[in-house]
């Protein structure tokens, strides 16, 4: 019996050290946990966040406001939208303001993309502009092209976002992205000329992710006694050059390489009586397109202001995004447009004359 | 012989180209009928006056001209060429065919000058759209921003051009 309650005691007196213990260590793992919450989180690495921001066309629904400004030559304007986007490759933009532009709608399915413009009472269908498919492994590229780097993290309307800066070689424009780390949306874009202002910024002011979106949202209805105009304009394309010399039909100057860009393909644009041969050039990641149409067959645009290129006098016309270069040759009217700056328009073109 | 009959017959009458019979009937119409007389006697006074005009010879080469006229006939393009002959004559047709001839020539030129100044008017829009369309594939491209360049250069194909910006 003493024995018994000698053994009791024991036990009572074990029970209480392990509490004794236990309440020790709580306070201690308590204080653990916020200092691994306080504690910086590593930024993840420019490749890793590309892959994310490469795969969310394929993950991602989300419905926002959009706000774009840019500078156009002297002017400036900034557009409200509301774009929706359904995987993979679905859109819809709503635009608010200006009034320029307030009502147009675009409904983009994948296939076809329908403009309506309510003023004009006017449905224009055209090609679909939408890449809906995720292109992760497009990553290496990018960082092999580009100098990609991770600028930091950054909270934008209430998101943590990883901040990336894109320098497209020497002469590119400097791009800044604040990339949604958790789904890998672009909440912000910036765009700096060589000088380092800012020409173009476009971000979201509100935004909800949805993980489905109701189809209906995509498909164009038409309005009631709207005018309904087809503008496919482009070309079957076409990957070798002398079949896009032969279907321009005109002697054109395709050469394999401008610049940093290669070719990547053709066509034969054609709007009514106007048509113009137009090659794609590409340095993995964004595109300049080369234009010829016969003088015969079109004037000079007087657009834009004038400017020299080693050939003469040309035209640059800067559209807000992409900038647009023309100039007449030998009975040929160039043009060339991309999301580059006047410089490097400028040395492509001469480029172009000594390859003729 | 009643007076139509005999008014019919004078002039045969008087080249004596009537048979015995019908001489005889007309004469006697005549000698009863006072207008006949007269009529009569107009004509043999007509015949008189052709019978002294001198005999004149045709031209040596009316002949070949016909023949050549007729041969002409038998070729479709001679035919037509004739006829624009023919309408030549006529100051109007003339005129008529002159202006459709402009018009025919004229047109095409017309046109083709229209549509090189409306290429020049729209081309830097369809260049932009296009390029925007190309540009779809690059990955940092604003969706939303291509969406309002192609609607924009959409606008200006129709001839219904957004003018963007705010001011200077």
């Amino acid at each position: 019996m003493i024995a018994k309650l000698a053994k009791a005691r024991q036990g009572r007196r074990r029970g209480v050290i392990a509490w004794a213990v236990v309440c020790a260590l709580i306070p201690a793992v308590l204080v653990g946990t916020v200092d691994a919450r306080s504690a910086p989180r590593p930024v993840p690495s420019a490749a890793d966040i590309l892959r994310t921001m490469l795969a969310a066309p394929a993950r991602i629904d989300y419905e926002g406001t959009k706000v774009i400004s840019t500078v156009r030559g002297a002017r400036a304007e900034t557009v409200t939208i509301l774009e929706a986007y359904k995987r993979l490759g679905r859109l819809r933009l709503e635009f608010l303001s200006p009034e320029s532009v307030s009502g147009r709608l675009i409904v983009d399915d994948g296939l076809s993309a329908w403009q309506y413009e309510p003023s004009l009472h006017l449905v224009v269908r055209g090609p679909s502009f939408v890449q809906g498919t995720a292109r992760p492994e497009r990553a290496g590229e990018i960082m092999r092209r580009y100098r990609v780097e991770v600028l930091g993290r950054e909270a934008v309307i209430g998101r943590e976002t990883v901040v990336l800066g894109l320098a497209p070689g020497e002469t590119g424009s400097n791009r800044r992205l604040w990339v949604d780390e958790a789904t890998g949306v672009v909440l912000r874009t910036e765009e700096r000329d060589p000088q380092g202002e800012i020409v173009y910024v476009s971000y979201f002011s509100r935004i909800s992710y949805s993980l489905n979106l109701p189809p209906a949202l995509f498909r164009f209805r038409q309005p009631a006694g709207a005018k309904v105009l087809s503008f496919y304009v482009s070309g079957e394309a076409v990957t070798s050059v002398d079949e896009l010399r032969r279907r321009a039909g005109t002697k054109i100057a395709i050469p394999a390489r401008l610049l940093r860009y290669t070719f990547r393909d053709g066509r034969v644009a054609q709007h009514g009586a106007f048509a113009s041969a137009s090659a794609t050039y590409t340095d993995g990641v964004s595109v300049v397109t080369v234009f010829q149409t016969p003088t015969s067959r079109m004037a000079f645009p007087n657009v834009g202001e004038t400017v020299t290129t080693r050939e003469g006098p040309a035209r640059y016309l800067d559209v807000g995004y992409f900038r647009v270069l023309v100039w007449q040759r030998a009975g040929t009217n160039f043009a060339l447009v991309g999301n580059v700056p006047q410089a490097v328009l400028l040395a492509a073109a001469d480029e172009l004359a000594v390859s003729r | 012989m009643n007076h139509a009959r005999a008014v019919r017959q004078l002039s045969a009458y008087l080249d004596e180209e009537l048979s015995p019979s019908e001489i005889r009937a007309v004469h006697a119409h005549v000698a009863g009928c006072e207008a006949c007389r007269d009529e009569l006697a107009a004509l043999r006074q007509v015949k008189d006056l052709l019978g002294r005009l001198p005999e004149m010879e045709p031209p040596a080469e009316l002949w070949s001209g016909v023949r050549a006229r007729a041969e002409r006939a038998h070729h479709p393009a001679a035919a037509v060429l004739e006829t624009l002959r023919a309408a030549f004559r006529r100051p109007a047709a003339a005129a008529v065919a002159a202006m459709v001839v402009l018009i025919l020539v004229a047109a095409p030129l017309v046109k083709g000058r229209l549509d090189r100044l409306q290429a020049a008017d729209i081309g830097v829009d369809l260049y932009v759209r296009e390029h925007a369309v190309q540009a779809a594939a690059d990955p940092f491209v604003d969706r939303a921003y291509l969406g309002l360049l192609i609607g924009d250069a959409n606008l200006a194909l129709a001839g219904a051009r957004r003018v963007p910006g705010e001011g200077p």
